[in-house]
């Protein structure tokens, strides 16, 4: 299990679930239909996301195809995080050495010009 | 009950933990008083290039959910009065609208100048949605943590009910009156895509449908609402972003000819069925549905926790919760007798 999907598990747990092992959670069930989170809770996933992995997620995004299970979720972040790292952009700048360990953990990449 | 030492979290909160000074990890994981200041500013800029945008709307800017209590009131003054915004102001009957709460809106809206529309629900349907709230409507448990399954019910079908009129009549932009500890502040302003709407309002139809309310659908989006995208309104709540002070809000809405009801229990402004609401919560879960939003405004500043401390103790007035049992057709619930206070009656700190 890579670190991004790690750390989805445990916000979800912690703030939506709250009790249960992060494992528990099928990685193909989706939030809003499972009951695992209400609706504000999307958003309170975006936030999520932007603070803790540096990616902009934009309001075209925010769609089921992207945040309605774990997996989906995991894909969408990591696909930010490869956007940002080819294009060199949409990145806060003090998340931006966390965001090259995660990447490491996905793909061989290889940091350049920092 | 052990009470957060900060805000007013009980021990029985969903997740909650406590430190070795009594601190729960809410209070500690909550933003700093910088960050919040620096959202809200990037917010209030955010919302002024959406009032801007709003204001092309060749007929209402802005739809205004309005449940004629407190700050749903302010906000509908304050987009009229310092936006300048052509507003309608919608107003969802639930059954339960106070009388006072009828005489408020007739002074403000007249006094304001404002249109206002009420969508009012066959009262059948109602009570099979507000019964089954209490006993077979299953909400996720975040769902639960921010509000008791009555208002969970009764605020998604005023919701949707609000988007559809904004959808049909081309309005941009759909205002609530959430105070600032009802949501976060990420929800606070957004335009949801229609496929994540459809998903989001599936949260709260399915629910309903689950529990066997079979024309639950026909209060909420039809498909031709989510095929006009371009139709899909902002949904903001400003008061998560702009000041909120409890002393400006009763002047400003008072001056308009607003007054607090004497009929509603000591947590509504405006519903006679919130106190009902609350004893089911807090008699299914062990704490009272306001705790998440009391804390938030604790954490802020925005109330002591003195005063949310007294707004949870408060006993409900018992008339009042006889009142919406006999109309729900409830003859009797499994409530302890020390939960039903007479006014004035200092209720225990535990639950």
């Amino acid at each position: 299990m890579t670190t991004v999907e790690k750390q989805i598990r445990r916000f979800l747990v912690e703030n939506f679930l709250y009790d249960g092992q992060e494992d528990d959670l099928a990685a193909d069930a989706s939030f809003l239909e499972g009951g695992i989170i209400d609706s504000t809770g999307v958003l309170e996933l975006e936030l999520f996301l932007e603070e803790t992995f540096g990616i902009e997620v934009a309001d075209e995004d925010v769609l089921p195809e992207n945040f309605d299970s774990i997996r989906r979720l995991v894909e969408y972040t990591t696909r930010k995080l490869q956007l940002a790292a080819e294009n060199g952009g949409s990145w806060k700048a003090d998340s931006m050495s966390q965001a090259s360990e995660l990447l490491k953990e996905v793909v061989v990449w290889e940091p350049t010009g920092q | 009950m052990r009470i957060c030492s900060r805000c007013v979290l009980p021990a029985s909160f969903p997740g909650i933990r406590f430190d070795d000074n009594g601190v729960c990890n809410f209070c500690r994981t909550s933003a700093t008083f910088q960050t919040r200041e620096s959202r809200r500013a990037e917010l209030q800029a955010k919302f002024a290039r959406v009032v801007e945008s709003a204001r092309t709307a060749s007929s209402y800017h802005c739809l205004v959910a309005w449940s004629g209590g407190k700050d749903s009131t302010y906000t509908l003054a304050v987009l009229k009065e310092e936006f300048e915004l052509r507003v309608l102001a919608y107003t969802f009957d639930n059954g339960f609208v106070s009388p006072a709460a009828w005489r408020n809106m007739q002074a403000v809206s007249s006094n304001l100048n404002v249109d206002q529309v009420v969508v009012r629900p066959r009262f059948d349907f109602l009570r099979q949605v507000f019964r089954d709230s209490v006993s077979s409507v299953q909400y996720a448990r975040k769902a639960l943590s921010r509000t008791s399954a009555i208002c969970n019910s009764c605020m998604g079908l005023a919701k949707f009910a609000g988007l559809r009129i904004a959808i049909e009549q081309d309005i941009p932009m759909v205002a609530f009156g959430w105070s600032p500890g009802q949501l976060p502040l990420s929800a606070s302003i957004y335009r949801p895509r229609p496929a994540m709407a459809k998903a989001m309002m599936g949260a709260t139809v399915g629910p309903l449908q689950r529990a066997g309310i079979g024309d639950a659908s026909t209060y909420f989006l039809q498909d031709r609402h989510f095929a006009a995208a371009q139709h899909f309104p902002w949904e903001v709540s400003p008061l998560a972003f702009l000041d909120y002070h409890q002393d400006e809000i009763f002047r400003r809405i008072e001056r308009l000819g607003w007054s607090k009801p004497s009929d509603t229990g000591p947590n509504s402004t405006n519903c006679l069925l919130n106190s009902l609401g609350i004893l089911v919560h807090q008699t299914q879960t062990g704490f009272h549905p306001y705790a998440s939003e009391l804390a938030t405004l604790v954490r802020e500043g925005k109330i002591s926790r003195d005063e949310a401390l007294r707004r949870m103790e408060t006993p409900e007035n018992p008339d009042t919760v006889r009142l919406a049992m006999e109309r729900l057709g409830l003859a009797s619930l499994d409530f302890s007798s020390a939960q039903l206070g007479s006014p004035g009656q200092k209720g225990s700190r535990g639950l």
